[in-house]
């Protein structure tokens, strides 16, 4: 990994994002630290989901300088998805495709077998811990929202990676996916990995991680400690920042 | 999952229902006309159907040697079997597609009150619009212009319109049953059985040298008669047993489709239920990617079930009609057509949501562009190379020019279907789930529109090289599919650098992934 000088994983100045006449992120600035979780909170349509695409590599920014792990995203993105683990906001599985399908297409392209040749057992114990190991070899399709949010937690963190992003990884999970996905973001951050959580889901958010960004109307409106934005005070904050 | 019928099932409400299903429909037509993206281009289209039914409908009539008795009076005395060819071939695209198109799609439709009633009435209105469907009923009305020259035409033309709105009609009837009973209990057994059933006793009928018999009797004869003398009595008769018919037909189909719509779709279940066994790690990246859409593909019902069909329907048509090799050629075109509108004219839609994963991970998007190629392709062959060795059973032994220009034939028209349906999946992304048996992977008008072109080029490809099966030496179809697969060649590397753009590539993932 080549870290920039100042060591930060993830570098976004200026980030616009535009799908022919809506710009879809207008100016978002951020920053976010290695051992560290940083949630990107706010509305539907603040920006988020757009923002985490750009950061995985998914989505090119239309303006802006955005590096993740050293990498550019728009000179390397190969590079960029390497260092990257995603977890979309929505779906994020093949329809037709089992779980060790879809963990095997990981390892293959991301070359586990070579550099970690017990991927498979630690791809075994995340189905196991995410409790999809009986299910390892049926087709998504026939997945609740919650299993299909699951895996993708699994499918992000397989590889361990120096950048976790995740979008919306609590949505309609229950109570035992969330245990296990606050452990998986506590697991990378013991590592020294980058995690960003994004969410609408203030107390989850403050949950997982030490920073929270504030995104509203595809701009960055406020950063501030978990501390400062949980409890019934970080409630009232949130909402203020919201309008 | 059967259910019981409920208490709002009485007979007393049945009209009542009836008519709001109707109204209903009308409701889902406005809502999926507000969502065709080009509306003049819609337009056109519409003018221009109504302008080339019209034609096809008259000018025949009015062309040299129409309601003679050369030539004319031959295609009068076939008419009865087109007739029932035509109901035939809307048997089977409604059987295959579980009983036809849906005018909402199932996910977004479970939420509303939709009663399956609805759902059976878009079905029909959906039926034509289908090139198959459009084609047989403009080579019917233009055969009937021509065999009956100009006298009494337009009173033969009124009976032929009812006929397809009669067929169409029955055969959703037949579809529903059909699935109503694939739902069932051993359904799926059942319908293959019957289905072989079918196809042996046709096999047996063409093998006795019966087959022309009893086509010479089938009741369609007639609707035949009914139409030879103009406004008449018989006219009457039949025009008024056609209407009749419709609908019956229209009203009983409800049946079928409520009964249908109470049960689980079982081929769907099994795919979603089953155990699939780990194999080993794919030895390349392409491999990997390969084997990920290979499963897209021939795990989902609509592909297998359709897949079925076209390989097997015109094999068996051609075995049945003892169709020469030279004219074999025709055959790769209209299945590998067939088959990129299963899923190629929309190919990225194979990864649905999940091409936002599959874009995160780290491989060169060439190499995607690549697999999925590659799966259509093999798909494509896989469909022509059994519908030819159906074809060829009772075809003798081919001289090496006719076999040559087949294997050309191949070659030219997949890379030519691969090439098209490539490029549309970048040009116009749908976010379609491909679960169920009546989805497309594209709305129904553009579907026409793909099935037009397709069928066109690659019809035309075929008639070039059955001509060229003729010559003795095999070796100038080589020298001709050799600038066919170059220019096809050359469309498919530039429709890959367009997918290689980081922009391009995202605009058509998100789209895909809703």
């Amino acid at each position: 990994m080549t870290l920039p000088p100042d060591g930060h994983p993830v570098q976004v100045r200026d980030l616009h994002v535009r799908f022919g006449e809506v710009e879809a992120v207008t100016g978002v600035d951020l920053v976010a630290e290695a051992g560290h979780a940083t949630a990107l909170l706010g509305r539907n349509g603040a920006g988020k989901s757009t923002t985490m695409r750009v950061l995985a590599g998914v989505v090119p920014p239309t303006s802006g300088e955005v590096v993740v792990a050293g990498h550019d995203v728009r000179r390397d993105p190969i590079a960029v998805k390497r260092a990257v683990g995603y977890c979309p906001d929505v779906g994020g599985l093949v329809p037709r495709a089992t779980p060790w399908e879809h963990l095997q297409l990981s390892a293959r392209l991301r070359r586990m077998h070579r550099t970690e040749p017990g991927w498979d057992q630690r791809a075994r114990d995340l189905l196991e811990r995410f409790e999809l190991g009986d299910v390892a070899h049926r087709v998504t399709a026939g997945f609740s929202h919650g299993m299909g949010r699951r895996l993708s937690v699994v499918l992000a963190v397989l590889h361990e990676p120096e950048v976790l992003l995740l979008d919306e990884p609590f949505d309609g999970v229950d109570p035992i996916g969330v245990e296990a996905t606050m452990a998986a973001i506590d697991d990378a951050r013991a590592r020294g990995a980058c995690v960003l959580v994004s969410t609408h889901l203030r107390e989850l958010a403050v949950e997982a991680c030490s920073t929270v960004t504030v995104l509203r109307g595809g701009a960055r409106v406020a950063t501030a400690s978990a501390t400062e934005m949980s409890g019934e005070e970080g409630a009232r904050a949130y909402r203020g920042l919201l309008d | 999952m059967p259910t019981a019928a409920s208490w709002t099932d009485r007979p007393g409400r049945s009209l009542a229902e009836a008519r709001r299903a109707v109204v209903d429909v009308g409701h889902l037509v406005r809502f999926r006309a507000g969502t065709v993206r080009r509306r003049g281009s819609a337009g056109w289209f519409a003018l221009g159907f109504v302008a080339l039914t019209s034609a096809v409908a008259v000018v025949p009539a009015y062309t040299p040697g129409a309601g003679d008795d050369g030539r004319a009076f031959d295609l009068l005395l076939l008419l009865p079997t087109a007739l029932a060819g035509f109901f035939g071939l809307a048997v089977v695209s409604a059987v295959a597609s579980g009983g036809g198109r849906e005018l909402l799609d199932r996910d977004p439709g479970a939420v509303l009150p939709v009663s399956p009633t609805t759902d059976h009435l878009g079905a029909l209105l959906l039926a034509p619009l289908n090139i198959a469907w459009l084609l047989q009923a403009w080579l019917l009305l233009g055969t009937t212009a021509y065999a009956l020259g100009p006298s009494g035409l337009a009173a033969a033309q009124v009976v032929v319109l009812l006929w397809l709105a009669v067929a169409t009609a029955v055969a959703q009837v037949v579809a529903w049953t059909f699935e109503g009973v694939r739902r069932g209990n051993h359904g799926i057994a059942g319908v293959r059985l019957v289905t072989l059933t079918l196809l042996g006793l046709a096999l047996g009928l063409q093998m006795a040298d019966a087959l022309v018999t009893v086509l010479d009797r089938l009741p369609t004869r007639r609707i035949v008669l009914g139409m030879l003398d103009g406004v008449s009595g018989t006219w009457a008769l039949t025009v008024a047993t056609l209407l009749v018919v419709l609908v019956l037909a229209v009203a009983l189909g409800a049946v079928p489709a409520h009964i249908a719509a109470r049960r689980t779709p079982r081929d769907e279940q099994r795919v979603e239920s089953g155990r699939y066994a780990a194999r080993r790690l794919p030895r390349s990246d392409l491999a990997a990617l390969v084997r990920t859409d290979r499963g897209s593909v021939w795990r989902a019902v609509p592909m297998r079930r359709g897949i079925a069909v076209l390989a097997i329907g015109p094999g068996a048509v051609a075995l049945l009609g003892d169709l020469p090799w030279s004219t074999m050629t025709v055959l790769p075109g209209l299945v590998a057509s067939g088959g990129a509108l299963l899923f190629g004219v929309n190919a990225w839609c194979l990864d649905a949501r999940g091409g936002l994963w599959r874009e995160s991970l780290p491989v060169a998007p060439g190499t995607v562009f690549t697999a999925r190629a590659w799966v259509l392709a093999e798909f494509l062959v896989a469909a022509s190379t059994l519908t030819v060795l159906l074809a060829a059973v009772r075809a003798g032994v081919p001289s090496s020019a006719e076999l040559t220009a087949l294997v050309c034939t191949v070659l030219v028209v997949t890379v030519q279907v691969v090439g098209a349906g490539m490029r549309w999946s970048d040009q116009r992304p749908y976010a379609v789930d491909l679960r169920s048996a009546r989805a497309t992977p594209a709305p129904p008008l553009t579907m026409v529109g793909y099935s037009t072109r397709l069928a066109v080029s690659t019809t035309l490809t075929g008639l070039v090289f059955s001509g060229l099966a003729r010559v003795p030496a095999w070796e100038v179809s080589v020298l001709v599919a050799v600038p066919f697969v170059c220019w096809s060649l050359a469309r498919l590397v530039r429709t890959r650098a367009l997918w290689v753009d980081p922009a391009a590539r995202a605009r058509v993932v998100m789209a895909v992934a809703g």
